[in-house]
């Protein structure tokens, strides 16, 4: 079984100032890591696995394609190109589909979305790409007979949409559905070692979007804010209640 | 011309759900109020009934678009039956809710038709004859403004964020049922079941006392327990993030794709206020927010606002109610 599982570096959450200053700093999309783990599971659990990661951007992102190996990816890949600039999902997605096309991946893993654009869109853009069924929100999975998945989607007021895909195919996987494990002493000494693959983005679309301006909401409190002494605001909570019948 | 607007509207077991109605809503935004310019699109195998119900309460003409494989939701099929109808003439505007359905075909749709796709939109901004589209990113601490540079744009609607269209009486629209070929595709959708986790607790209860992660750590939890004691029914409610991290099971997980619930009173300690877990506590009457973080968003949707260290107010506030009642009252 060969699995590739997309991994993308985003800025460090919390910290991104303004959208006219660099990013203080970046790591591995916190979704991307329980694909990664979903991956690794499944390596674990069947014979002759390997898990392969990627990502694609400048020289930066080859931190968290190591980070994936350190948590026991077999290899890594760099699609690379010199542009600080976002990629779009569709972007992103074309790049790592036509990366994959030909080289027999049985399930492509991605996290449901990324931590910096929100956009739950680049897994179900690579198997809309390559062709390949996919399931989006995944929350649990199997391997049934022949070339099926038996596979769970999570969906809104507790429903599951419980559904077969035929492999190959590409999943979404959603937070929660594992806890991502830490890189261990031996895989850490391994990826030190290892090379990453890297090979030029050819071909990169145009972006079919374009984000114009990045701004802050701005925190507007819209009720009250009680003021005073942390004890002051403890009686003076106790007597709202109390007024609203609450209590 | 304006540009043609379609909505695909979402519903299951014949029950419209009403997000379709705010996507309606945004889209007579995005036309100025021009109903002839929109067509709400109703995929589904005998929806007819839906499309009348739609239309009826809308006045906009709707399309039942049938085919048995769309009977349960599977989005190859739902896009497959899309793409042939819209293989004539794209619309300039997709219009689909944000929903588990939306979002998950919304990226494929978009690939078919080679359409730019934004997801999670909750504003239209116009000026100088452009339109962006504003959704959030970084956990809502951020917004960005997109632009779409192709004839048709997917975009999905975040839940919440418009008000849906109202009945508009006087109006009618025209339905027309239409049959379209569907490929099977590769997936085959077995069926919708609820989850194992259920909130049963959280959708009756008057108070529901609930925890986000910036409580820190799951010990806290007990300073949780201690303020829900306070109240003689409460349920114990978490964000998201607190399931993620394994401090609470998935039944206490408030927000959209855990319990939507509509208490008298919500008392949210250290919850940052992602949008699905504020869309999910709409209903409710009376909001409390205690947060370290005066920044946290969660602000934004308090009646009463707290800047606290939860582990230094709750010992203070549960003092104060032993002082003024005498014990607990549960």
């Amino acid at each position: 079984m060969k699995i590739l599982v997309c991994v993308k570096q985003v800025s460090v959450p919390g910290t991104y100032p303004a959208a006219d200053k660099p990013p203080p700093g970046f790591r591995i999309n916190s979704y991307d890591e329980y694909a990664l783990e979903e991956a690794l599971l499944l390596k674990e659990r069947i014979e002759k696995t390997t898990v392969h990661a990627v990502s694609a951007g400048p020289e930066r992102v080859t931190a968290v394609i190591k980070r994936a190996m350190e948590m026991g990816a077999d290899q890594g890949m760099h699609i690379r190109y010199e542009q600080e600039e976002q990629l779009t999902p569709y972007q992103v997605a074309t790049l790592i589909a036509s990366y994959a096309r030909d080289r027999q991946y049985d399930i492509i893993l991605t996290g449901v979305m990324a931590d910096d654009d929100m956009q739950m869109q680049t897994g179900q853009m690579i198997a809309g790409i390559l062709g390949y069924p996919y399931a989006s929100s995944v929350v649990s999975h199997e391997i049934r007979e022949g070339r099926t998945m038996y596979v769970e989607r999570e969906c809104d007021a507790r429903q599951r949409q419980c559904l077969e895909i035929e492999m190959p195919c590409v999943l979404t996987i959603q937070s929660g559905i594992n806890r991502p494990r830490y890189p261990s002493l031996s895989n850490i000494l391994r990826a030190k070692q290892q090379k990453i693959e890297s090979i030029n983005a050819l071909d990169l679309p145009e972006a079919r979007e374009t984000e114009v301006r990045l701004f802050s909401p701005g925190i507007k409190p819209k009720g009250t804010i009680l003021q005073g002494t942390r004890r002051e605001k403890a009686v003076q909570l106790l007597e709202i209640l109390h007024e609203k019948a609450l209590l | 011309m304006r540009n043609k607007i379609a909505v695909i509207a979402q519903h299951a077991d014949n029950r419209i759900d009403p997000v379709t109605y705010e996507a309606v809503s945004c889209a007579l935004e995005l036309c100025a109020g021009e109903t002839s310019c929109i067509q709400i699109i109703v995929p589904g195998d005998r929806v007819e009934k839906v499309a009348q119900e739609i239309s009826g309460e809308t006045g906009i003409d709707t399309i039942a678009l049938e085919n048995e494989l769309l009977k349960i939701y599977n989005a190859e099929a739902y896009t497959s039956a899309l793409v042939t109808f819209f293989r004539q003439r794209a619309p300039g505007y997709i219009l689909i809710p944000h929903t588990s359905v939306g979002y998950d075909f919304a990226p494929l749709l978009a690939i078919k038709l080679e359409a730019s796709c934004i997801t999670a939109v909750k504003q239209v901004n116009g000026s100088d004859g452009t339109t962006a589209f504003v959704h959030e990113v970084f956990d809502g601490r951020l917004y960005a403004e997109v632009v779409s540079k192709t004839k048709t744009t997917v975009i999905t609607i975040q839940p919440g964020a418009w008000e849906p269209l109202g009945r508009q009486p006087g109006k009618s629209g025209i339905v027309e049922t239409r049959n379209v070929t569907v490929n099977p595709g590769k997936t085959r959708t077995i069926a919708f079941r609820q989850s194992d986790y259920q909130g049963a607790a959280l959708a009756n209860s008057e108070v529901i006392v609930s925890a986000g992660r910036g409580i820190g750590k799951k010990e806290n939890l007990s300073l949780i327990y201690e303020v829900a004691k306070l109240f003689p029914r409460s349920a114990l409610g978490c964000s998201r993030a607190v399931c993620d991290a394994g401090w609470l099971e998935y039944s206490h997980q408030v927000g959209i794709t855990g319990s939507t619930v509509s208490p008298k009173l919500y008392f949210a300690i250290g919850i940052s206020g992602a949008v699905q877990h504020i869309t999910g506590i709409k209903g409710a009457q009376v909001i409390v927010a205690v947060n370290s973080d005066p920044a946290a968003r969660f602000f934004t949707i308090a009646d009463y606002c707290i800047v606290e260290d939860l582990t230094q107010f709750i010992p203070t506030l549960v003092e104060e109610f032993k002082k003024k009642y005498g014990s607990f009252s549960k």
